[in-house]
């Protein structure tokens, strides 16, 4: 029982530091990006390819997460350039498209290029026990990760004038503008960002089982869900969703099997949305 | 004295409707300018269109001797011309004192003096300045408007319906403030549906309706000209 709630909360973390992306990219750029998990794929590919050519495998992480960050930059100053311009509605289902046809191109290439390709890292250590549980380092080092990767995002956004721009980018775009603050900018460097998280996501999977090349959608899908449970402008909303949303998983996927874990996820994004349609803990305004 | 600012025969419209239709207006430096009309007469979309939020479809925008229509509504706020919406446009989920440092966000250096200068002309923001903006009532979401505002240094300010939704006591407040800020140089053009206070507090005063200048001249003038005194005061 314990074992699969501590599976469920470091597979939730994981999933969070994927979904944090998805949100403030959202919140700050109109664009839902379903070429998320791809971000998270190319950092681990990355990774991977680094690991391969005899880099140290902790320098090949860092450089992994930075070729994630590299590509978020690239597709922000190029492919989303047409989504930008346009405004509301039309900028959402043209980032839809835009991100869409990129995930297709991503999966194409890579399945291409590095079919044969999968990033798996092993520890020397595989388990240690505390207080009578056995405790998968992997998943230890994968949940601090992710720990340390948040408390350092809420530090920025918190602390940092930056990180309050951003925050006040996503809580009214138009009061900003009256300040004086350009959004274009600020933009360009939260994808580079999110990216980075998603690049780091996609080392911690390697981490806790394996990335492969085609796992770009599933990771995509489950962090969509996360961002929705958790209010798509809340980043706070998106912690707490990604956890409970790995726990419900572990023990769903335990219980019922994988294919029925998707459905169940599905069903509690639906409900919530039901409930509350703007997430879990939405802005009040 | 030469305009700190000025548009000449500007036209803005949204789609196909015009709603400012050839508007010449001018602010001197130091000078407290008011526009007044009735509700759809065009105020608000002038505004916008003066802080660079919606385009012209004709005419220009002089300030300071240089164009200031086509610039991106960012930049014109570092040039100084500062615009506070009706709407106030505040971050609901930030405090008090975050959406001020903010405000300062074209002179970040000089944010400690301008807070002290800010809290100093309202100093119930002082006592919620850890408080969610979100949490405060509608007469201190506007002194934090126009607070954020006066945190950018502008060298003009343009107010629009400062008094929207305010209990009586709160626009007297505010008035008495703006009075103040007047009397130490700084530049407003003020967009008011509360025509005493505004002819009260202006030397100048436009009247718009349909999109057009319909009447303009010295606020007291205004303030007894019997046309006026019918259509906007309620006097018979």
């Amino acid at each position: 029982m314990i074992a699969i709630l501590v599976d469920g909360i470091v597979q939730g973390l994981q999933l969070s530091l994927m979904a944090v992306g998805i949100t403030l990219i959202y919140g700050l750029g109109g664009v839902l990006n379903l070429a998320h998990g791809q971000f998270a794929v190319v950092g681990g590919i990355a990774t991977a390819l680094f690991i391969e050519a005899g880099v140290n495998p902790l320098v090949a992480c860092a450089l992994g997460i930075l070729s994630a960050g590299v590509f978020g930059l690239v597709v922000d100053r190029t492919l989303l350039l047409p989504a930008y311009r346009s405004a509301g509605e039309e900028r959402l289902l043209l980032g839809l498209l835009i991100t869409l046809g990129l995930s297709f191109v991503v999966n194409g290439y890579l399945d291409y290029k590095y079919a044969n390709i999968s990033l798996t890292l092993n520890l020397a250590t595989p388990s240690f026990d505390v207080a009578g549980i056995t405790i998968r380092t992997a998943s230890a080092v994968a949940a601090s990760i992710a720990i340390v990767a948040f408390v350092l995002l809420f530090a920025f956004l918190k602390g940092t004038l930056l990180g309050k721009v951003i925050r006040s980018l996503i809580q009214n775009e138009v009061g900003a503008g009256l300040c004086g603050i350009n959004p274009g900018r600020i933009r360009t460097l939260i994808v580079t960002l999110s990216a980075m998280m998603a690049g780091l996501g996609g080392v911690a999977q390697g981490l806790f089982s394996s990335l492969g090349t085609e796992m770009g959608n599933e990771l995509t899908s489950f962090a969509l869900i996360v961002a929705v449970v958790g209010g798509v402008r809340s980043v706070n909303g998106t912690l707490v969703a990604g956890v409970l949303l790995g726990i419900i998983n572990a023990f769903a996927s335990y219980y019922v099997g994988a294919y029925l874990t998707l459905i169940i996820l599905l069903g509690a994004a639906v409900f919530t949305i039901l409930l509350r349609p703007a997430g879990l803990f939405a802005y009040r305004t | 004295m030469s305009a700190l600012i000025g548009t000449e025969d500007i036209e803005v419209a949204y789609g196909d409707m015009p709603v400012v239709r050839g508007v010449s207006l001018e602010v001197r430096q130091g000078e407290a300018v008011a526009v007044i009309g009735p509700n759809g007469a065009g105020k608000t979309t002038l505004f916008k269109a003066i802080a660079g939020m919606l385009a012209l479809r004709g005419g220009r925008i002089l300030y300071e001797g240089a164009r200031l229509d086509g610039l991106r509504h960012y930049d014109i706020v570092k040039r100084g011309v500062v615009y506070v919406p009706a709407e106030r446009e505040l971050f609901p989920q930030m405090t008090v004192l975050e959406n001020l440092e903010l405000g300062a966000y074209t002179n970040y250096k000089s944010r400690a003096e301008r807070l002290r200068f800010v809290l100093g002309v309202f100093p119930r923001l002082e006592e919620r300045k850890r408080q969610m903006a979100g949490t405060l009532s509608g007469g201190e979401q506007q002194m934090l408007a126009v607070g954020r505002g006066l945190m950018a240094r502008p060298k003009i300010l343009l107010l629009d319906e400062p008094s929207t939704g305010l209990a009586p006591l709160f626009v007297s407040e505010m008035y008495r403030q703006l009075s103040r800020l007047k009397g130490e140089g700084l530049t407003i053009l003020l967009a008011e549906q509360q025509i005493p206070h505004a002819l009260a507090f202006t030397e100048r005063a436009y009247v718009l309706e349909n999109g057009g200048i319909r009447l303009s001249g010295k606020s007291k003038d205004l303030l007894g000209d019997p046309e006026i005194q019918r259509t906007y005061l309620g006097m018979a």
